[in-house]
């Protein structure tokens, strides 16, 4: 039976249209994957359920009955929770509290007694079959953790329908595979869940079936047994996706730089790496395997302890950033919006911001005009899509912000340009746009380091790829040579693995 | 719950307490004894008063310029209108309700601004305190009101419990010290076991969770607010029957003091933590501070050098544990190496 | 050059500019000739440089989230070194009885490089305890205000100390070609600050880093020398205003314009500097200065209370945040009819 139906839901906001005419039903007890590029709609139809908004046109159902108050307040005493991307969390509370939260606030009276709630939120708790001390700060536990909590908190609620929105962006696989195996376990109680994200290949393992939304339109929704990765993403897209294997290496004999036996305690042991000039070297790693603690410390946020850095042979040490860039490197970091960017300021002081010395002219005064032309034939160069580099640079799309963080580091004229994930989040369009400018880089002598877990981001754009799990480099491979089974092997991806052999 | 009475923080200020305490007495027998320490408390009562009020809003992720301001107008129009107008009601108690009014009003209007126009609570205040303050002056043309009557008085020498030394004067736990006391375990209680008291925390903790789990957001803002300035006309009245006179100053200007003892009692300036507990222990810490000054027969200039002191080393020292904490975080499960592995 | 008027009139620097207008209009209008007679106009540049410096010093500051609550209470400390050092270059016997009136123009330049040292060194402490401790900067400038103003009691034990040579006074109460030498101070400082935030590095970095201090680290700005440098220059403000103080009120004391701390961050406030930092107009700032001095001067004039102008302060600031919040629901609203205007 149909726990919750959609029928022809449309919705715009100041005219632009969100949905445009979306069916979507979700059965008791199922998973159900919802899946997108950014601007589909996707959350936009999430808020509709949880009665954030109020659909212009289009009906709900509730166990077949039709909702005609849509409001969270009803939503909510539904049956159905959201858990969104930062949790909602109080960071400055225990478990407990945290978990008993929600049944606090919809319980009637304005006296309470903590200790009715308590108990139940602790056998919440323990129902999950998570080790969690409940009298612990919240802001004191990991993000996979702070996840359960969330869920639990939900479930005091008598949730039938859980929306989850990116539960695993900041997940590392191993608590991947628990959030998974806590999913099935309530799922057999009966309960639903909307699962929505941009990783399609965990899509395809937890989900019962998939709708794809495309630009507000509802694209189809079929069985996960019966879909691909391929096929969801020619889906999404609307053609297919075909990524070019590179065909010859530009990697010239320099090499540019070395590491032996870097270190940091807690973040990463005994990396050891060569990257020559005009090579793209890739770093596949999953979350939590040490990729990103490593490029922090090579662009000298957080330096390592110990092991020993040479760049173009000979020996340095890179302790602020200030030292990292004196040396010619360059980080385009994972959290564009946050490390990436300043958001509220212009495109073109973004651009500028790195190469402000560029600029000193006399009396060290810096010459504005300059940088004007400088960001504007930036903007040019790379095809970001703005009218004005004084436009703000929240006003972009994800694809163009990137760009603008591309060409802040360009402009540097970097010898090593560190790549952190650089197409998460980001539509076809600019993905290959970027690949072109990596490539181009790479071809006039630029060492890449490309760090991603995204295969065919790294066997077509990549010379060669090293494998990091746990804080160590475990492998390295050609990339000519291997494909993405080799990759998905060496990361343990599958659930169950076979790979047990030891590194290089 | 396992929640200790005191937590970390707090058992330090315990022992500074304690440490402080034990070298003054060695030095002056007398800092010990129950006279000294009922007349140390009664004459901290009013910041005490206030740093209650303050403690909610701080919690609550706010902040607060005015309150001193509010009380400032408090007092003079209670004290004024119960002599001049309504002089055939003057009661004590009634003063006291007509001042926890006015600053309910005034502390009211505070919270309305900040939640519905969104403006930091900071300057917000600011601006309010220079128009209550300003406003108040130019009604009283800081006139001071001397000959106030009796009832003020005879309040503040009310004792709950009560002695008499030797040549006969009376010594003892005074009302408004009691009134102070009580009133903080009725806050710590009301935090703890009603609903808006669990939002407050909430609110300080994580604004947007805490308005998308249903909490009244407005009602919690504006409660906190209005809730200082009650607490404001309440310490408005007490520091008048102590002070025995209103001058139209003599409270403006003391607001950052108690914020202050607030921070120093481990209550978190970003908001949802903190304790009534550690409140009062960082009252104590002040009235033991300037008492010992005064034992030890240091002038009474070096009370703010001492102050600024403890405020700077009690911030840096929390921040330097923070620092600590941050850098033992594990960011990833490094691997052992394994047998024959690279 | 059209583009840059058309700029520098956006939003809250209009609505601004029109305050002030019209605040000079209803100042006019209530004190008539009075108002802007030579004398008005004379008094009112003698006193706006108090007012200015401390605004934008606390600019400085606020540009990237914090406050200098300690900026009044650095400037009675400046005060005080000059003061002391003065008195132990003349020998004096004490504070009160000074010899400073015997001071050579060599031993002035002295104290006051004295002066400014210290107020160096306490930038430098502000700056080096918000970026490496990350204390939050009401707190730690709330701990040295309160030290500094101890350490200012303890010295003058609460004294008025008067008896300053010419040389020092004379920089608040002289004027240049009949302009006051504070206005020209004042000039000069602005251009300067102006230059310091909108040509250098320094500057470019500080909105930087306001608006996102972790990308701003991230593009290899050293947040360390940032923070340091915006706290220096907002002592330095401090230094400014106490050379000016000393002329205008020939003395020193302890607590001198104590209440101005939070009259500089309502003037920032008031001149749309956004206080979560990043965002705010030196030239808005500015504008803000002027309005306040319009109203005390105004209000001086009617020989109202002092207090009337702190009111009316707080006033202003309310009465622009309505203001403010009704420009911004109109516009939103005018978008949305031009929105759906233009799709249909």
């Amino acid at each position: 039976m149909a726990f919750l139906e959609l029928k022809g839901i449309r919705k715009s906001f100041d005219g632009v249209h969100a949905l445009k005419g979306v069916d979507f039903t979700v059965e008791e007890g199922e998973v159900h994957g919802l899946v997108g590029e950014n601007g589909s709609g996707k959350s936009t139809l999430m808020k509709i359920i949880a009665g954030v908004y109020t659909p212009d046109e289009g009906e709900t159902y509730l166990d077949d009955r039709l909702v005609t108050d849509n409001s969270p307040f009803f939503s909510s005493v539904s049956g159905i929770s959201v858990i969104y991307q930062d949790l909602s969390l109080f960071p400055n509370l225990t478990v407990v509290e945290n978990i008993y939260m929600g049944k606090l606030v919809s319980d009637s009276g304005k006296i309470v007694n903590p200790k009715k709630y308590i108990q139940p939120a602790i056998d919440t708790l323990n129902g999950l079959g998570v080790a969690i001390n409940p009298y612990d700060l919240v802001e004191m536990l990991p993000i996979a953790k702070q996840q359960i909590i969330a869920i639990a908190r939900a479930l005091t609620n008598k949730t039938r329908l859980l929306i989850l929105d990116e539960p695993t962006t900041a997940l590392t696989r191993k608590e991947i595979l628990q959030l998974f195996e806590i999913l099935g376990k309530l799922k057999e109680k009966g309960i639903s869940f909307i699962f929505i994200s941009h990783k399609l290949d965990e899509v395809l393992e937890i989900c019962d079936r998939v709708t794809v939304l495309r630009d507000g339109d509802h694209i189809g929704t079929e069985p996960a047994s019966s879909l691909g990765i391929e096929k969801i993403e020619s889906m999404m897209l609307g053609k297919s996706l075909t990524f070019e294997r590179k065909t010859s290496s530009g990697a010239k004999e320099t090499e540019v730089l070395r590491l032996e036996k870097l270190t940091k305690k807690n973040n990463f042991a005994d990396v050891s790496l060569t990257l020559k000039a005009g090579e793209i070297v890739g770093i596949s790693g999953l979350l939590g395997s040490g990729r990103t603690e490593l490029a922090l410390a090579l662009f000298g946020i957080a330096p390592a302890d110990s092991g020993r850095i040479f760049i173009n042979g000979r020996e340095t040490r890179i302790d602020s950033v200030d030292a990292a860039v004196q040396r010619g490197i360059a980080y385009v970091p994972e959290d564009r919006l946050q490390q990436g960017l300043v958001m509220d300021h212009s495109i073109g002081d973004n651009i500028v911001l790195a190469t402000q010395d560029d600029y000193v002219r006399k009396m060290r005064l810096i010459d504005r005009r300059a940088m004007r032309v400088t960001s504007e034939r930036w903007i040019r160069d790379l095809g970001i899509k703005t009218d004005s580099a004084k436009k703000s640079a929240r006003v972009l799309s994800g694809g163009n912000q990137q760009k603008v963080v591309v060409a802040k580091w360009l402009a540097m004229k970097p010898t090593i340009l560190i790549l952190d994930s650089p197409t998460v989040g980001i539509d076809v369009g600019a993905k290959s746009a970027l690949y072109e400018t990596i490539r181009d880089s790479a071809r006039n002598g630029m060492a890449i380091l490309m760090i991603s877990d995204e295969m065919p981001e790294l066997l077509s754009n990549c010379d060669r790829i090293y494998v990091m799990r746990n804080g160590r480099m475990i492998r390295e491979f050609d990339a000519q040579k291997i494909g993405e089974s080799d990759l998905r092997n060496a990361l343990e991806l599958s659930g169950t693995t076979s790979f047990s052999g030891v590194g290089v | 719950m396992r929640r200790y009475f005191f937590n970390r923080h707090e058992w330090f200020l315990v022992g500074v307490l304690v440490v402080l305490s034990a070298v003054i007495t060695c030095i002056n027998p007398s800092f010990l004894s129950f006279e000294n320490i009922t007349d140390l408390l009664k004459s901290f009562t009013v910041l005490g008063i206030f740093s209650l009020g303050m403690f909610m809003v701080i919690v609550s992720g706010g902040f607060d310029i005015s309150f001193t301001a509010i009380a400032q107008a408090a007092q003079y129009a209670v004290v004024a209108l119960l002599m001049f107008r309504w002089a055939s009601i003057g009661d004590i108690w009634v003063a006291i309700f007509l001042a926890v009014l006015f600053g309910l009003v005034l502390g009211c209007v505070n919270g309305a601004i900040i939640h519905f126009f969104k403006i930091p609570p900071i300057m917000v205040t600011i601006a309010t305190q220079n128009l209550y303050y300003g406003i108040m002056y130019v009604i009283t043309k800081g006139d001071l009101i001397h000959d106030i009557p009796l009832y003020y008085r005879e309040f503040s020498y009310a004792r709950v419990i009560e002695f008499h030394r030797v040549d006969g004067a009376p010594y003892g736990l005074t009302l408004v010290t009691a009134i102070w006391i009580v009133l903080g375990i009725a806050a710590a209680l009301f935090l703890k076991y009603t609903r808006l008291g669990r939002s407050i925390f909430a609110l300080g903790g994580n604004r947007i969770s805490a308005e998308r789990i249903g909490f009244n957001i407005c009602l919690t803002t504006i409660f906190v607010y209005g809730a200082m300035g009650a607490i404001a006309g309440l310490a408005a009245i007490v520091d008048v029957s102590i002070a025995g006179s209103v001058i139209p100053n003599s409270i403006v200007g003391k607001e950052l003091q108690i914020i202050a003892a607030v921070i120093l009692g481990g209550t978190a300036i970003t908001g949802g933590k903190g304790s009534i507990q550690g409140t009062f222990l960082g009252v104590f810490l002040f009235a033991v501070l300037s008492n010992s000054l005064t034992l030890l027969k240091i002038p009474s200039y070096y009370y703010k050098v001492f102050t600024g002191l403890v405020i700077l080393l009690a911030v840096a020292g929390n921040a330097l544990q923070i620092k600590r904490q941050e850098g033992k975080k594990v960011r990833v499960q490094v691997d052992e190496i394994r047998a024959g592995g690279a | 050059m059209f583009t840059r008027i058309k700029e520098f009139f956006d939003g809250t620097t209009l609505s601004l500019f029109v305050t002030m207008v019209l605040v000079f209009l209803y100042m006019y209008l209530l004190n008539g000739g009075k108002y802007v007679d030579s004398y008005n106009i004379r008094s009112m540049a003698y006193q706006l440089p108090i007012i200015g410096f401390l605004a934008v010093g606390m600019m400085f500051t606020m540009l990237t989230g914090g406050i200098n609550l300690a900026i009044v209470s650095n400037a009675n400390l400046n005060g005080l070194i000059i003061c002391l050092t003065l008195s132990w270059l003349t020998n004096s016997d004490s504070l009160v009885r000074n010899n400073m009136k015997n001071a050579t123009v060599a031993q002035v330049v002295i104290a006051i490089a004295v002066g400014v040292a210290i107020s160096v060194a306490i930038g430098v402490f502000h700056g080096f305890m918000v970026a490496w401790l990350r204390i939050p900067a009401l707190l730690v400038t709330l701990g040295t205000m309160t030290f500094i103003i101890g350490v200012n009691e303890a010295a003058t034990r609460g004294y008025t100390i008067s008896g300053f040579p010419a040389y020092i006074t004379s920089i608040g109460t002289e004027n240049l070609w009949g302009i006051p030498i504070p206005m020209i101070l004042f000039v000069l400082s602005c251009i300067v600050a102006w230059l310091l935030l909108y040509r250098t590095r320094f500057g470019f970095s500080l909105y930087m880093m306001g608006a996102n201090e972790t990308a701003a680290k991230f593009s290899g700005v050293n947040i360390m020398k940032i923070s340091i440098l915006q706290y220096v220059v907002s002592s330095l403000f401090a230094s400014l205003t106490s050379l000016v103080m000393i002329g205008q009120l020939n003395s020193i004391k302890a607590n001198y314009y104590e209440s101005y701390v939070l009259v500089a961050v309502l003037a920032c406030f008031l001149g749309g500097v956004d206080p979560n930092g990043g965002f705010g107009r030196l030239a808005s700032v500015i504008v803000a200065t002027f309005i306040l001095q319009f109203i005390s001067s105004g209000l001086n004039l009617q020989r109202l209370d002092p207090y009337m102008v702190t009111a009316m302060w707080g006033g202003i600031v309310i009465i622009l945040i309505f203001g403010r919040a009704l420009i911004a629901y109109f516009r939103s609203q005018l978008k949305r009819k031009t929105l759906e205007g233009g799709l249909l």
